[in-house]
């Protein structure tokens, strides 16, 4: 893949998988073994990254694969592999710290129960968190490339809404001035609300228990403040993630509801100016006989088998699928490179699954 | 004595990494139940739709419809579900519109964390206990869950709001809901995962998280897509040597050296889950159906039907 060649930052996106963690790897691997220094960040909570890597575990901290891990795959190091996987938690404590204004502010924010649960309860979390830690990743560290995988979304486009869906909700001003007078409501909490959305916020209080509202205004009360720093932030990733060192590299299986998915996050790539490096079909089976040529059947093959039983007709019909889905497979591999201009590549199914070294640098040398 | 039938569960949640087959098998479960005469309700969890198509159905949209006889299906979204849970909560429509469709309220709807989630699975739980003519409305509520993460974190709702949320009508309905969540006389979680090293490796974490994190019963380990041994080791031996022979000899011998190793390694996951994760496991074929339709469901209900004893009808 040359149009990836020359960028900084690289980002793997698809549908659920198809190999996006894979091929993340596999990038990070090839140009590490061309003397690049890079960085691989997952967000997969699976651990799969470690796995393929070869290391035991993988936390916030870039690990560095060590050299004899190369050498027993059977590897040239060349330059060096960091890997890292993703602490949502962590992050969020992170950005909160260098946000906050003082002390105080901070540890309140840490105790509020909403926010405890933030990282894990609130959809897009992840996925902010990931291009925050890109940010930081690109811009304070000496990368040549850093390849971000991105999380097993239900919808692949949920990584692009996640900051505009978490800054609406960190930022809400109507929310905040409505919820703050149940700041200093007391304990029978339902003078909670005046005026204005009074009766609807009533009923709601009715509904999810004061306590969470005022959990909610707490949170949102803390966060006052910050808001513009956080969305100046978000903006930066926003910029960063169009410019030209940056390549998204579309990652999608021969099953044409994943070529749909795919097709569809180009689209939207397209439509936000960020810059597409191209695209990988994984898995392809690749094709034995012929185009347009039906393959042989049984006869043919008993007659060059010179052999009795019923292993002509296995033969026959193994190939026969084979190519059905050989078929079916470029179908859709055609469709996924139109879109790119031609700059995809296909990796056909190895014959291992790929999880470890040895496996990511046989999809590394296809790359 | 065997473990009771899956099918005798009111509930029983299909989940597992994404893409390994868990609208196919929640489908083809539905199928198999609805046709041993069971009323059969599928809820997908605010997908793109596939279980009614997959049953030659238009899909169902928010409303549930009849997909196959005796066979029903519905998308969940929060939305719908919202609306219908507030007016549960507040009886009048008149009402539910004043507050509900109020642009702040909707604000506070979609940014209380975990409130979606808990709708949502408010409605599924719901449609499990709800009652028709003295009878329990379905024998089986199928939930097509969202894949590892997602699904944990939706099945982890409930325990999460009584956790954090003071007494109050939320802490109620979490209440109930997780109740019914790890009851083994109500409940069973069917893990669907395919042959292949990792993701083998993620069903094995989630068992793991099901069993100490989520304490829903677990029911059965679903092995998708195995391909069959189609040829023996003297027979994979003499293909080997074949493989560059001249056509149609030469591709005919790679395609089945290509197929042996796949049923190998397949066969070797099949035994590593088998091995860490203690719950009855049944093989489902590799089906060779390029197009994914109601054929494949019917193949895969086939294959579950005698798959031993967990879908025994
Ligand atoms: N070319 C290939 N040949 C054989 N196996 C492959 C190939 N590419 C990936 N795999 C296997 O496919 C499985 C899924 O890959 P991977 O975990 O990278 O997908 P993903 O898109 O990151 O998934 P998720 O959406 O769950 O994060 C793994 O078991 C991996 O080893
Ligand atoms: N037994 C099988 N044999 C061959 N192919 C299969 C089999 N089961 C599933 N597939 C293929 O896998 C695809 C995905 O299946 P399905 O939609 O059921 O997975 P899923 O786990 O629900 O995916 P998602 O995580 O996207 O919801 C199907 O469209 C089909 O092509
Ligand atoms: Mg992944
Ligand atoms: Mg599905």
């Amino acid at each position: 893949m040359e149009r990836l060649a020359e960028r900084r930052i690289a980002v793997c996106v698809g549908p659920g998988g198809v190999g996006k963690t894979t091929v993340a790897a596999a990038v990070g691997l090839a140009r590490a073994q061309a003397g690049a220094r890079v960085l691989v960040c997952t967000i997969d909570p699976a651990r799969r990254l470690a796995n393929a890597l070869g290391l035991q575990s993988l936390g916030n901290v870039e690990t560095r694969v060590p050299d004899h891990a190369f050498r027993e795959a059977g590897l040239q190091p060349g330059g060096q592999l960091f890997a890292m996987m993703l602490d949502v938690k962590r992050t969020w404590d992170d950005l909160v710290a260098r946000h906050a204004p003082d002390r105080a502010r901070r540890e309140r924010i840490y105790r509020n129960r909403l926010y405890q649960q933030l990282s894990s309860a609130l959809a897009g979390s992840q996925e902010f968190m990931a291009m925050e830690k890109l940010y930081e990743l690109t811009t304070e560290r000496d990368y040549d490339l850093v390849v971000l995988d991105t999380p097993p979304t239900a919808h692949a486009l949920d990584f692009l809404d996640a900051p505009e869906r978490i800054l609406d909700f960190l930022g809400n001003d109507t929310a905040r001035a409505l919820l703050s007078p149940a700041l200093h409501a007391g304990r029978a909490g339902l003078k909670l609300f005046q005026l204005g959305g009074a009766y609807a916020a009533k009923t709601l209080a009715r509904f999810t228990g004061a306590d969470v509202l005022k959990d909610l205004a707490d949170f949102l009360a803390g966060f006052q403040g910050m808001y513009e720093g956080f969305e100046r932030r978000a903006a930066a990733v926003r910029s960063l993630l169009s410019t030209p060192g940056v390549g998204f590299v579309l990652v999608a299986s021969a099953s044409p509801l994943a070529v749909d998915e795919a097709l569809g996050f180009h689209e939207r790539l397209h439509a936000e100016s960020m810059p597409v490096a191209g695209a990988v079909a994984n898995r392809i089976t690749p094709s034995l006989w012929p185009e347009g040529e039906s393959a042989p059947g049984e006869e043919a093959l008993r007659a060059a088998l010179g052999a009795g039983g019923d292993l002509a007709a296995r033969l026959a019909r193994t190939l026969a699928e084979h190519q059905l889905q050989a078929r079916a497979d470029a179908v859709q591999v055609a469709r996924l490179f139109e879109a790119v201009g031609g700059a995809g590549v296909a990796i056909p199914r190895l014959r291992a699954d790929v999880h470890d070294l040895r496996g990511l640098s046989q999809l590394a040398e296809r790359l | 004595m065997a473990p009771p039938s899956l099918l005798d569960r009111r509930l029983v949640l299909v989940t597992g990494k994404g893409g390994v087959g868990k609208s196919s098998v929640a489908a083809a479960l539905a199928l198999l139940a609805a046709r041993s005469g069971r009323r059969v309700l599928v809820c997908e969890v605010n997908a793109q739709e596939r279980v009614a198509p997959l049953l030659g159905a238009p899909p169902a949209g928010p409303a549930i419809r009849e997909a196959a006889p005796g066979l029903f299906t519905v998308n969940v979204t929060p939305d719908e579900a919202m609306r219908e849970y507030g007016l549960q909560v507040l009886k009048f429509r008149t009402i539910y519109e004043a507050v509900f469709e109020n642009r702040v309220v909707r604000y506070f709807l979609r940014v209380v964390p975990s409130l979606a989630e808990l709708v949502m699975l408010g409605k599924i739980l719901n449609e499990v206990r709800s009652q028709e003519s003295g009878r329990p409305r379905w024998d089986l509520v199928v939930v097509d869950a969202p894949s590892t993460g997602h699904a944990v974190q939706l099945l982890r709702t409930p325990a999460a709001l009584l956790d954090t949320v003071p007494p109050g009508p939320l802490r109620r309905d979490a209440q109930w809901m997780q109740e019914m969540l790890v009851d083994p006389a109500v409940t069973a979680l069917a893990l669907v995962t395919l042959p292949e090293e990792m993701p083998v490796n993620e069903a094995i974490d989630l068992d793991q998280q099901v069993r100490d994190l989520l304490g829903i019963p677990r029911g059965a380990l679903l092995v998708n897509a195995v391909p069959e041994p189609r040829f023996d080791a003297g027979e994979q031996e003499l293909l080997r040597a074949q493989q560059d022979d001249p056509p149609p000899l030469g591709p005919a011998a790679q395609a089945a050296v290509l197929q042996a190793q796949r049923a190998e390694q397949a066969a070797r996951q099949v035994a590593r889950a088998r091995a860490a994760i203690d719950l009855p496991v049944t093989v489902l074929p590799l089906l060779a159906s390029p197009a994914w339709d109601r054929s494949a469901v019917e193949a895969l209900s086939e294959a579950l039907g005698a798959g031993g004893a967990p879908w025994a009808r």
